[in-house]
């Protein structure tokens, strides 16, 4: 039934493409305006199922999730329930990564109301307006961006009139208008710290892709929607000063059959620090579930 | 909601060095959102001395969305549709970022005129002759800047002459018999 009224559409569509190929080339136009339409019907349908930042969820509805799933799974999932309480999940458009560190970072500032961490982020995002406009990049193409990030910093910050709840926050990362202008900004300080050391990137970039640095930046970290990778993850948490640690839930098991729920720091300046202890006395305020393509936000326990 | 403020800092940073890029965007009626883009044609290809009129519109979610181009003037170009002007490049697509401007987007398709991508073709027919035909493609394309690109100075040259009050059939004759020399072509009018 559904395979027959897909025909019918087809028959359609060739029809119209018949009747306008003749008139020259006008038809790869609408071919362009299709893909757009349906990219842009695909978001809204997405936007439906999950908003950008989703409510907090008991980490139980991670489980029911993988009833049916690899028993792996199950029992990874099983031990990260013994290390967290709850989830956050965040819209699968891409962002996830860039939303969910910036969720999570303005969700830390807002309950801990930590100035001093404040004043610190704050110092970094000046170098890394610096690190822009050495590296060529004109100021009215990221300013915007910037400085609605530090109204975001400021407005969590409670006792001034343009102080948020945390109700206020989770709309306004739910709103278009604030969110991807964060989520650029964030990508903005991560193009800039990977080509401010490019030297340093450049092996991991070149095992990712066959390119160069400038080229990475432009086509994998500065478009919306293009996922990150360990090399953003690095960049973003060097250039802000701020530890992430991301917990990896996939299939992948130890030799010797137990289970072992992998995670890794990444900490500024100290290198990355490995696998799996070593790493207790950092204790990053940011904790991110990473499923293979895509970032949720995890409440520790 | 089109960013209005950063589309009015853009234009002001594109125009002020004109000078050095030849690059320029003016509105296009009284709308910041319907614009006109100018690139010359890159020196050292058929499009050298051609002036290319972009037609650029901005939809709501620009800068996050990118600005919708295509060519105003006539081109023949692999990647640029020879009828409706539509223009095959990433960044104008999937590739965008806002970290991108009118002018680096202006820029790229002045870059794109220089070196064609016949492997990822906007019109066939054009790709075709730029790998079997050649010589055939670059007098076309050259043609084409000559007629297409140019007419526009040319117009003007036409509309300033009928202006002093000489008859446009003869202003057009007198042209094309100096080269199009302005001043040539005055005192010709005048002697006659």
């Amino acid at each position: 039934m559904q395979d027959q009224e897909g025909d019918v559409v087809n028959v359609e569509k060739e029809t119209l493409m018949s009747a306008q190929a003749s008139k020259d080339d006008e038809w790869t136009k609408i071919r362009d305006d299709d893909i757009m339409q349906q990219h842009s019907a695909i978001q809204a349908e997405e936007a439906l199922k999950i908003p950008f930042v989703g409510d907090k969820e008991p980490l139980s509805s991670l489980h029911a999730e993988y009833q049916l799933g690899s028993p792996i799974l199950l029992q990874k999932i099983k031990v990260l329930s013994e290390q967290c309480a709850a989830i956050r999940r965040t819209r699968g458009d891409g962002n996830c990564f860039f939303r969910s560190f910036m969720f999570a970072y303005l969700e830390h500032i807002l309950n801990s109301q930590d100035q001093v961490e404040v004043q610190r982020v704050k110092a970094n995002i000046e170098g890394c307006k610096k690190t822009l406009l050495c590296l060529g990049y004109a100021e009215f193409t990221f300013e915007d961006f910037f400085a609605l990030f530090i109204e975001q910093l400021d407005s969590v910050l409670q006792g001034s009139e343009d102080s948020i709840s945390h109700d206020e926050l989770l709309q306004r990362s739910r709103d278009p208008s604030v969110s991807d202008y964060v989520v650029m900004f964030l990508r903005f300080v991560t193009s800039g710290e990977i080509r401010k050391r490019s030297e340093f990137f450049e092996p991991f970039i070149l095992g990712l892709m066959n390119a160069s640095v400038k080229q990475f930046c432009k086509s994998s970290v500065e478009p919306m929607g293009e996922e990150s990778d360990h090399v953003h993850i690095t960049a973003l948490s060097d250039a802000l000063g701020v530890p992430v640690r991301v917990v990896y839930l996939d299939r992948s098991s130890c030799e010797n059959s137990s289970i072992n729920l992998n995670h890794h720091d990444f900490v500024p300046g100290s290198g990355n620090v490995g696998n799996n202890g070593d790493s207790e006395s950092i204790n990053p305020f940011i904790t991110l579930l990473y499923r293979p393509g895509h970032y949720d936000i995890l409440y520790p326990k | 909601m089109v960013d209005l403020a950063r589309v009015q800092k853009e234009l002001h940073e594109c125009n002020r060095d004109v000078q050095v890029s030849g690059i320029n965007v003016t509105l296009k009626g009284d709308s910041l959102t319907h614009l006109i883009g100018t690139i010359p044609g890159p020196i050292g290809t058929p499009y050298e001395g051609g002036t290319f009129k972009i037609d650029i519109t901005l939809t709501d979610g620009y800068p996050f969305e990118p600005p919708k181009m295509r060519f105003a003037t006539k081109v023949w170009h692999p990647n640029i549709s020879s009828q409706s002007g539509a223009i095959c490049l990433d960044i104008l697509k999937d590739q965008w970022s806002p970290a991108l401007t009118l002018k680096t987007a202006l820029l790229s398709i002045q870059a794109l005129l220089s070196a064609p991508e016949p492997d990822d073709p906007q019109d066939a027919v054009v790709a075709q002759q730029y790998l079997k035909d050649h010589q055939t493609f670059v007098g076309t394309a050259r043609y084409w800047t000559e007629t297409f690109a140019k007419t526009c100075a040319a117009e003007e040259k036409i509309q300033k002459l009928v202006e002093m009050g000489f008859p446009e059939a003869h202003v057009r004759s007198t042209l094309e018999a100096t080269g199009w020399d302005e001043n040539l072509a005055l005192e010709k009018l005048l002697s006659s």
